[in-house]
């Protein structure tokens, strides 16, 4: 048998709604019923079906809210289908970190033993493995001191390295797959492209299309619910790619954190293509328009508003500010937009996410006086842009 | 949780030893899935262990006292329950020496029982951070806070020993029914355990009512008085707290030096075998979907 299968799975979410502040009697009677009547079915999966042979890398894409996390969260077992069966063969581990797990008061060893019996490895296991996962994190001059003591980055540093030091049958990668710097991203990348070398199954659920299309043999194309496509990776990117440009505006301008800033919100962000058509999907070095609405509720003097375009591994790679030409922009209380506009975006293909804010311009560069992440966009085939940043520049020939 | 362990027949041919294949289907309450969850369960021990050495550790790690808040929580409680029930009223106290001797006794079970139920309802929910990221059985977290308390259980009890030998009262050789009476407590705290905690997942009222139910449920178990002083009539019906039978049976063996009731350890012995069973599958039942609602 495969050594993954999905047979008709389906997986129903309830969602309950919020109690109706208007009618039926007191709250707590309200809140009762609503738990036995006041709730709607949302059906992230249905009658999905499909198998992974054994060495195989599958790669599963689509947009927020296609159900690519609950493929996540079913396989890894958090939460179980509504209907169908799911079948594993074999160890199944996720290369995830699990720094959020670590206890601030307990010593960097006592934190790799809780997380490594979290994540199911024996402890004799895990002493024969620390010296290695110690080594990979890089805190080896620190194992016994609290975590607590220990920098952000150390911590999801020691965090993914457990979990890189699973022997699992079949691996699950997603978002998340590396974190820290680029020498630790590489060691992550050096260790997946050993367990694929080694035979180990895969299944790749991203954003990074240019990520998937270089791990994956196979790719599913995810649409409400549904395996909408699948076949070579190649193919059904392109087609996704093509999908995403072609989309009407449906463009995310979802905001993802709810601030109650007293000075200042941003409101929306909507990210136009040449055309000035809504889209996620823009080719390497097209231009792009992005235009950032606020709400001031008082007035404000000497403020910059930035959009900022960060890799799913967390770096910084391209940033729009009003404060750019030193200019100092004040803003009215009221609603108001922003327009930024490049000739070239020079970001290579890859998924980015997009994030805003309203800041003081002098402020240091993480005080702002609210930030939100806005968009996850995907740039896609275009100019041959490739590198952490991409330099406008001519050329010429000379005999 | 709904998993089928049994062996491949087809296992891979690069493969020494074959892979076993899971199978995750929608939750039911079955038997069948008993014997599963049971295995899932012993293949996670070092978790179990991992996790509740931690538990204890970190509780004693920043703190002054450490060790000794186990001792301080039912001294102190004895100090007040001495000076209101042998200065200011008379309580029976059942051939021990003294009072506070007597309510000690009595403390030292109880407290293992409300301090680990009580932790271990809010077991789930301060774990979140766990639950909705890694797989492994979910009542390993409960059962951490049951270990935990029993471990705080052992430390208190030293005192229990010393304050026999100040007021001279003889160990036999009945103390080592204290073994079996544990073992039932523990049973019946982990099964109470198991419901709260899942429950509280849903409904987090749990929590809150968890420390006003412990209190009414020490004064209907006799704690501070002796069963001796429950009026006959009422008897039956108050047998049926399976504390009651629990808390009796530790003083007597202990204090007293006699044999256990059997009588009335089988009735605690029965309902909370019983109990953990059904709060097993229950808590099975709604580990299944507890990530999407936590």
């Amino acid at each position: 048998m495969a050594d993954l299968s999905f047979i008709n799975v389906s997986k129903r979410y309830r969602i309950f709604h919020e109690a109706d502040s208007t009618n039926g009697g007191p709250a707590a009677l309200r809140k009762v019923r609503r738990m036995f009547s006041g709730w709607q079915d949302f059906w992230a999966l249905r009658d999905v079906s499909f198998d992974v042979e054994h060495g195989e890398a599958l790669g599963i894409i689509g947009q927020n809210g296609a159900g690519k996390s609950t493929i996540l969260k079913l396989l890894y077992n958090i939460t179980t289908p509504s209907d169908g069966e799911i079948r594993i063969k074999g160890r199944l581990s996720a290369l995830i970190e699990v720094a959020s797990g670590f206890h601030p008061e307990l010593t960097g060893r006592e934190n790799v033993y809780l997380n490594g019996s979290l994540l199911g490895m024996k402890r004799r296991e895990i002493t024969a493995k620390l010296d290695s996962i110690v080594d990979f994190a890089g805190v080896s001059n620190f194992i016994d001191t609290p975590v607590k003591r220990y920098s952000s980055g150390m911590y999801l540093r020691l965090g993914f390295a457990i979990a890189a030091h699973l022997d699992p049958d079949i691996l699950l990668l997603d978002e998340v797959l590396a974190v820290g710097d680029a020498d630790f991203q590489a060691k992550c990348i050096a260790r997946i492209n050993q367990l694929k070398q080694a035979g180990t199954t895969i299944v790749f659920v991203s954003h990074n299309l240019s990520a998937v299309e270089s791990l994956c043999d196979r790719v599913f194309l995810l649409r409400k619910g549904e395996i909408y496509k699948s076949g070579p990776a190649r193919q059904v990117i392109s087609d996704y790619e093509q999908m995403l440009t072609e989309m009407p505006a449906s463009a995310p301008t979802h905001l993802t954190t709810v601030s109650e800033s007293p000075e200042a919100e941003i409101v929306s962000v909507s990210l136009l293509n040449s055309e000035g058509r809504k889209t996620t999907m823009f080719p390497a070095g097209d231009p792009i328009r992005v235009a950032v609405e606020y709400v001031a509720h008082e007035p404000l003097e000497d403020v910059a508003i930035e959009v900022y375009f960060y890799s799913v591994f967390g770096n910084l790679h391209c940033h729009f500010s009003t404060s750019n030409d030193g200019s100092r922009l004040n803003l009215k209380p009221g609603n108001g937009i922003i327009e930024f506009d490049c000739a070239e975006l020079g970001l290579e293909m890859a998924a980015f996410n997009v994030e805003a804010s309203v800041k003081r311009r002098e402020a240091d560069f993480s005080d702002h006086i609210d930030h939100k992440h806005v968009a996850v966009i995907n740039i896609g085939k275009g100019k041959p842009i490739h590198g952490m940043f991409h330099q406008a520049h001519t050329w010429r020939q000379r005999n | 949780m709904n998993i089928v362990d049994t062996t491949a027949l087809d296992a891979a041919k690069h493969d020494v030893a074959p892979r076993r294949v899971s199978v995750i289907r929608a939750p039911s309450f079955s038997l069948r899935n008993l014997k599963g969850d049971l295995i899932k369960l012993w293949q996670y021990r070092d978790l179990l262990y991992t996790l509740s050495l931690h538990r204890i550790k970190v509780r004693y790690k920043q703190s002054v006292l450490g060790i000794f808040w186990a001792i301080l929580q039912p001294l102190s409680m004895m100090f007040i329950f001495t000076f209101i029930f042998s200065l200011i009223a008379r309580m029976p106290q059942e051939g021990a020496p003294s009072y506070a001797i007597f309510v000690y006794a009595a403390l030292l079970p109880w407290n293992y029982f409300s301090t680990g139920v009580g932790n271990a309802t809010n077991s789930l929910v301060s774990h979140s951070q766990f639950v909705t990221k890694v797989y492994f059985p979910r009542e390993i977290l409960p059962f951490t806070y049951i270990v935990a308390a029993l471990f705080d259980f052992g430390v208190a009890s030293v005192l229990l020993g010393a304050l026999m030998i100040y007021y001279r009262v003889a160990l036999t050789l009945n103390v080592l029914y204290v073994v079996p009476i544990i073992l039932v407590l523990s049973c019946f705290a982990t099964a109470i355990s198991l419901i709260f905690s899942a429950t509280q997942v849903r409904i987090r009222d749990i929590g809150v009512a968890v420390p006003l139910l412990m209190q009414l449920w020490m004064f209907a178990t006799p704690v501070i008085y002796p069963l001796s002083a429950v009026p006959v009539r009422l008897r039956p019906l108050y047998m049926f707290n399976p504390m009651v039978g629990i808390i009796e049976n530790f003083r007597q063996v202990v204090l007293r030096g006699q044999a256990l009731d059997a009588r009335s350890l089988s009735i605690s012995a029965v309902i909370s075998v019983v109990l953990l069973l059904v709060s097993y599958l229950y808590f099975k039942h709604i580990e299944a979907t507890m990530a999407d609602v936590i």
